[in-house]
């Protein structure tokens, strides 16, 4: 493209034919979309994987041992070359029992720096008794789980407890499905995990030690890169187990030769201690016979005390008796002195009214003389008063006489006042001498009174002596009767104390009495007690027997047991070590399987895309150069040299397939990835983050493969025109010859066909490329929505037939493990009796490993215990011929799967691995169709010729009412449940839905696969009817001319698309079959086979969906046909 | 009296963007039952555009478009296709023969559709390949091709033959041939034709001929003594 001229008419080139351009554009952003989004999403699988894996810091390798693995241990693995770190767990299975089901648990101990749980809800157990449950098993936050062993050793042995309270739900990157694993006991299967804090477990030594490897997070699971660092660093874990091993082993001699030490020390003690005890037990016994001796002897005194007692007792009576004597004379004197008083108190009484009569008149008379003396007394008295007024007065008056006699000195004699004074001197003389005369006269007067007076006091005195002795002789006798009295009283009372005393000394002795009866008493059950006593020490010595013959039996069983203990520890072997990688994990390995998987429909879907698209780019270019021809001959005729006329037509390819390439790879390798990864997801749960970077190794793969196929088409359409002179290249290309077709010689046909068909098939084997090309888009799309139908039908349908034609029966009831004889009986009448249950069959169910060579795989043993009716529960045959087989005690019956997988043919034998007592040798007699899961079926008596053991029937088959819906099976199933000798029931459609469930992840990569075939069906068909059309317009042109009508035209060339469709269907349904089968084998998993049929209607929708895109694209085309210009496309040859 | 074919200002205007090409600017002329006419002009004087409004191909902008009493210029496109398929046969200067089936086939193809139709094989022996007919078009010359053409377009038994430069790709003596056909054919089946060309050097020996110029009917010339065709020679 030198020139500027040359560039406008390539830029002019894809806007005048956005369509072509388009068309190759989108062509090849599908078929890369598609290339590269399917194939990458392998690894986008495993990079999703890996980072989860990363995330949870997913442990490398696991190690474990049969005699544990101590600290020292993990020490020593640490220290291998290439170990990051290694970390100690525990783990062990339990079981726990729901109302109506087991379940198995596995209960691990949480690490800290490995195999990090995530948390849904809740939170990490921190103590004993809590702890974290898997998410998917149904539980929630604060529920209460019990465990129980599932093994004669006690659950406390390994657990410090039984009963745990959830604390919150998680996942462990142990776990990427809902697969969680198989165990010995119990039914077999693991239900969900449990994890609990390291302490919880009550073991010495772990269980596993968990090992990441020194750079393994760097590198992307599944790839070989990642498992040979890691089989390199299992290589050198593996070199250090021998020694390890033998320091274990020592260890274990050392502690349990300790143990045996001790344990013969402890008996050595014990026998010490018994021979102790014994000789204790007979001093005891001895000492209670000396005891009870003395005990007779004391009864023997205390008899004869009570005797003496007794006699004491009667003396003292009759002290008693002779004191009360006594008292009775006391009393009767006493009695006497009494009436003697009370006579005297009489007389008295009597004569003391007069006396006191006298007394009182004396006393008046006395009392009368008395106030006559007072009144002369106070006579006297007033009279000694007006005496005393008298000196008054006298003195008065000589005061008067004095003072006048001095006031007379003073005065000249003979005056006036003299006289007069003298004068008044002389009265107040007179007067003075009048007063003493009469003063002394009252003085005499007094002293008669006075001496008066004296006389009446004697008087009274006197009658007063006489009164007071009256009264003297009175009270005297008063006296004298108080005397008598009070010594009467004195006598009462000496007599009433005498009473008393012998009142108590009465009392003393009846005491006496009852006391002595009581130790007679007493003495009567003393001796009963020494009687019992005795029988008591016979019985004690009788034990003393037994107990020294136990003593000795027990002693003589340590003994034993010592030696036995010695023995085993000379039989302990050397402890072997498992290193397993993270393919020992639960579905570790399904999950890179998967990823294989994807990666085998990622070899044939896109490939089949791809050709597709690459022819129709091939015939897009081949087109576009031929339509161009003149042009080409013009630039040729004008000197333009090859390359540069080629180089339009490469560019042209070139632009559209690197655009549609980066659109393909841009979209596709986000998109597929991611919807597929998606609908794993419903398997893998708890991958939660999805990554889908872009694998640009296969984005480079699918462009340049795109771009190979477009621009070596281009050049090979070039090529052809290239090669011819410029003149040519201007006139029309020689027309094509028309051929006889092969069924022109078919005569007897041909003359039948319609002359328009006769042209039809013509046309078609002309432009063989077309036919080819078109055969094989419709072809490849129809293969395609085939299998995108048939996987449906396949993995729909197992569950159909498996439960439906395979294993017919409505359920099974398993029995508790501990089940007798007569529960079995119970069980069977009432199973016979129940109504519900239509029929039913013990039958042996167990979780076995079969080998054979050098395949190992796991299978459900199944021993039915008639077999004669087994085809009322199963249908064996097989899966093609649909021969019936039936059991016999020649060889088992094993389903086609699992023979397939342990390689293993009819008539071959395989082993069925017992750990215990080495593997049993059988022969395959059939193999019958199987889909879900793995079965292998024998009579019981093959067993027993197999093995050497009677089958111990486990379960029971059951089918209720051929009627019945499904809840009335199941409430028949609850009756069952209820029984106690049932553990558990399960129902053959639950095992239906869940399966339906798992299997519904694959039905959006399914649908994927039809969307895409119908994308790639419509832009083929497009595509070449476009081509078509262009190519043939002149002869269309001509047919209008000729007067075909618009319908008819169409008709013409529908014709020849309908055949087209068809054929190309009728190879699509060969392809898709093939394709079908091809994908139905890799993406099987292991645990089950999926239908190989395709049904007639996947068919039918396949087909319709591909006539109903060739009509949209032929509907489409109607429009372009009719705007054929007839005047343009006849005008000239272009 | 109006004749058979009669146009009477048939106009035909291209809108190519803002310019408008009068292909066809007022053409009015008219042939009678029978007559073998002959429509002259140079390139581009608009005498194919005639030609395939006759024919049913391109309908006219405007004027009247009498065929056989008909205003075709009226028909829809359905009933256009029915004129076609009826009443008209073409013969193509490239004979567009449809190359995958066989001469005899290809007279087939356009006889499945008619009411009337002759027998293949006659026609094909009346054009004078009677022993070519399972022959592919790719394994005859040009003159057997465009014979071959020719009883297509006879075997429909139309009304109106229209020829479109038919000797245009066929070297001079082919040609002729093929005129001659054409001739006889007009001559003994009575049947009316139509034939465009460059070389006005054949108008001798058409009954009518029609001068076209710049889209318009220069003159008309009708022929009282048209010549056969051996004796002109161009």
């Amino acid at each position: 493209m030198g020139t500027k001229a040359s560039r406008k008419n390539f830029y002019m080139e894809i806007r005048k034919s956005p369509g072509r351009f388009l068309s190759i554009f989108f062509i090849v952003a599908l078929g890369v979309a598609f290339f590269s989004g399917i194939r990458s999403s392998e690894p986008s699988m495993r990079i999703t994987g890996d980072a989860y894996f990363d995330g949870a810091n997913l442990m490398d390798i696991q190690v474990m041992s049969t005699l544990g693995i101590t600290e020292d241990d993990i020490d020593a693995i640490e220290k291998v070359d290439g170990v990051e770190l290694a970390e100690g767990s525990y783990s062990s299975d339990f079981l726990c029992n729901t109302e109506d089901k087991q379940y198995v648990f596995h209960v691990m101990s949480l690490t800290d720096e490995v195999n990090e749980v995530s948390v849904s809800e809740g939170r990490l157990p921190e103590k004993t008794g809590e702890c974290l449950m898997d998410a998917d098993m149904g539980y929630e936050v604060g529920d209460k789980i019990v465990l129980t062993s599932g093994t004669e050793d006690p659950l406390e042995d390994t657990l410090k407890t039984d009963t745990y309270t959830v604390v919150g739900l998680g996942s462990s990157p142990c776990y990427v499905s809902i697969e969680r694993g198989s165990t010995t006991i119990g039914s077999g299967s693991v239900s969900a995990f449990m994890m609990v804090p390291e302490e919880t477990f009550a073991l010495d030594v772990y269980t596993e030690a968990y090992v990441k490897v020194e750079g393994a997070s760097d590198l992307t699971a599944y790839t070989d890169e990642y498992d040979s660092l890691v089989s390199g660093v299992m290589a050198r874990i593996e070199e250090i187990t021998g020694e390890r091993g033998e320091i274990r082993k020592n260890e274990i001699l050392e502690d349990a030769q300790e143990e045996i030490d001790e344990g013969r020390k402890e008996l050595e003690e014990g026998r010490a201690e018994a021979d102790q005890e014994l000789a204790d037990a007979l001093a005891q016994i001895t000492d209670g016979e000396n005891q009870l001796a003395d005990a007779k002897a004391q009864l023997e005194s205390g008899r004869q005390q009570l005797e003496a007692g007794k006699e004491k007792l009667i003396s003292s009576q009759n002290e008693i008796d002779s004191a009360k004597s006594q008292y009775e004379s006391g009393l009767s004197q006493w009695k006497a002195g009494q009436a003697e008083y009370e006579s005297g108190l009489a007389e008295y009484n009597a004569s003391k009214p007069a006396a006191e009569e006298e007394i009182r008149q004396g006393e008046g008379k006395l009392q009368a003389s008395r106030q006559e003396l007072d009144k002369n007394w106070e006579e006297y008295q007033s009279f000694l008063d007006y005496i005393a007024q008298m000196d008054t007065t006298v003195s008065d008056a000589e005061q008067k006489v004095q003072e006048l006699t001095a006031e007379l000195s003073r005065y000249e004699e003979d005056s006036e006042a003299y006289k007069e004074c003298a004068a008044k001197l002389e009265k107040a003389k007179t007067k003075l001498a009048e007063l003493q005369g009469t003063r002394d006269t009252a003085k005499s007067q007094a002293e008669g009174m006075l001496e008066g007076l004296n006389a009446g006091e004697t008087a009274y005195r006197a009658g007063v002596q006489e009164l007071e002795a009256a009264k003297k002789q009175l009270s005297d006798g008063a006296a004298q009767l108080e005397a008598a009295k009070s010594t009467l009283d004195a006598t009462r009372a000496q007599l009433d104390s005498a009473w008393n005393q012998i009142q108590s000394g009465q009392k003393q002795i009846d005491d006496g009495w009852a006391e002595i009866n009581a130790q007679e008493k007493n003495l009567e059950s003393g001796e009963a007690q020494i009687a019992e006593n005795e029988a008591k020490l016979a019985d004690a010595r009788k034990e003393y027997e037994s107990g020294k013959a136990e003593a000795e039996q027990e002693l003589a069983d340590g003994e034993q047991e010592l030696l036995d203990a010695e023995e085993q520890l000379a039989d302990v072997e050397d402890p072997e070590w498992y290193i397993y990688d993270r393919s020992n994990l639960v579905e570790y390995d399904g999950y890179g399987e998967n990823a294989d998987r994807m990666r085998a429909i990622g070899r044939v879907f896109p490939v089949l895309f791809f050709l597709v698209a690459a022819l129709i780019s091939l015939t897009s270019m081949t087109r576009m150069v031929e339509e161009q021809r003149i042009e080409i001959g013009t630039m040729k005729a004008l000197g333009y040299d090859r390359f540069a006329i080629a180089a339009k037509y490469l560019g042209y390819a070139l632009l559209a397939t690197v655009g549609g390439s980066i659109v393909g790879v841009l979209i596709g390798e986000k998109i597929l990835p991611f919807i597929i990864i998606y609908a794993y997801g419903i398997l893998y749960q708890h991958i939660s983050e999805i990554l889908v970077p872009y694998a640009w190794s296969y984005a480079i793969q699918a462009s340049a493969a795109a771009l190979a196929c477009t621009m070596l088409a281009t050049l090979f359409a070039c090529y052809k025109e290239l090669g011819e002179q410029p003149a040519s290249l201007m006139r029309p290309p020689a027309p094509k010859i028309g051929k006889r077709v092969f069924l022109e010689h078919v005569t007897f046909i041909w003359k039948r066909l319609s002359f328009t068909w006769k042209s039809t098939v013509r046309n078609l084997m002309r432009y063989k490329k077309r036919f080819f090309m078109t055969i094989f888009g419709i072809g490849g799309c129809m293969a395609l929505m085939v299998v995108g139908f048939g996987l449906r039908d396949s993995i729909y349908e197992i569950a159909d037939i498996q439960y439906e034609e395979i294993q017919t029966y409505d359920g099974s009831a398993y029995l508790q493990e501990n089940v007798t004889e007569e529960d079995r009986e119970n069980l069977d009448t009432f199973m016979k009796e129940d109504s519900d249950i239509e029929r039913y069959m013990d039958a042996y169910m167990m979780n076995v490993t079969l080998e054979h060579g050098s395949d190992e795989h796991d299978a459900y043993l199944t021993i039915l215990a008639d077999p004669d009716k087994s085809e009322e529960y199963f249908s064996f045959h097989d899966r093609i011929s649909k021969e019936e087989y039936r059991l016999s005690d020649h060889g088992a019956i094993i389903s086609e799967k699992t023979a397939k997988l342990l390689n293993a043919e009819v008539g071959d034998t395989i082993r069925l691995k017992d750990e215990e007592n080495g593997s049993h040798e059988l022969t395959i007699e059939h193999i019958c169709e199987n889909y879900m899961g793995h079965y292998i079926y024998m009579t019981p008596s093959y067993y027993e010729e197999v093995t050497g053991a009677e089958p111990e029937y486990n379960c029971i088959l059951f089918q209720t009412d051929e009627s019945f819906s499904k809840e009335e099976m199941e409430e028949a199933g609850e009756k069952i449940v209820a029984r106690d000798e049932v553990l558990s029931v399960s129902y053959m459609h639950d095992i239906e839905k869940q399966l339906d469930d798992m299997l519904g992840s694959l039905n959006l990569v399914i649908v994927v696969l039809i969307v895409s075939a119908g994308m790639l069906a419509f832009v083929v068909l497009y595509n070449l009817n476009t081509i078509n059309i262009t190519e043939r317009q002149r002869e269309l042109a001509t047919l209008k001319v000729l007067g075909f009508y618009d319908r008819e035209v169409a008709e013409y060339v529908y014709r020849e698309n309908i055949l087209l469709t068809l054929i190309g269907a009728l190879v699509g349904v060969g392809l898709g079959k093939v394709l079908h089968l091809f994908i139905i084998e890799t993406v099987e998993v292991d645990a089950a086979m999926f239908g190989r049929i395709i049904n007639l209607p996947s068919y039918i929708y396949s087909l319709a969906f591909t006539v109903a895109f060739s009509l949209i694209v032929n509907g489409v085309m109607f429009f372009k046909l009719r705007k054929i210009d007839m005047v343009e496309s006849l005008k000239s040859i272009e | 009296m109006d004749g058979f074919v009669t146009l009477r200002n048939v106009k035909k205007i291209y809108q190519m963007g803002e310019v408008q090409i009068m292909a066809a600017a007022g053409i009015d002329f008219e042939i009678q039952r029978g007559e073998f006419a002959v429509v002259v002009g140079p390139s581009g004087a608009g005498k194919t555009t005639v030609l395939n409004i006759l024919g049913g191909m391109d309908t006219a902008t405007e004027g009247e478009v009498l065929v056989d009493g008909e205003d075709i210029a009226k028909f829809s496109q359905k009933q256009l296709t029915a004129y076609r398929r009826d009443d008209i046969g073409f013969v193509f200067q490239f004979y567009n023969l449809v190359p995958n089936l066989t001469a005899l086939e290809n007279v087939e193809l356009a006889l499945q559709i008619c009411k009337d139709p002759m027998d293949a094989q006659t026609v094909m022996e009346e054009v004078g390949l009677g022993d070519r007919v399972a022959n592919f078009p790719a394994q005859l010359s040009g003159g057997e091709q465009q014979r071959v053409s020719i009883a297509r377009a006879l075997a429909k038994n139309p009304k109106l033959l229209l020829c479109d430069e038919p000797t245009g790709a066929l070297d001079y003596n082919t040609g002729k041939s093929i005129l001659k056909l054409l001739q006889d054919t007009c001559r003994e089946k009575g049947m009316t034709v139509i034939l465009i060309t460059h070389n006005s050097a054949i108008a001798p020996m058409a009954d009518r001929v029609i001068h076209i110029k710049n889209g318009k009917v220069e003159k008309i010339i009708e022929n009282e003594h048209p010549v056969p065709v051996e004796t002109i020679e161009w």
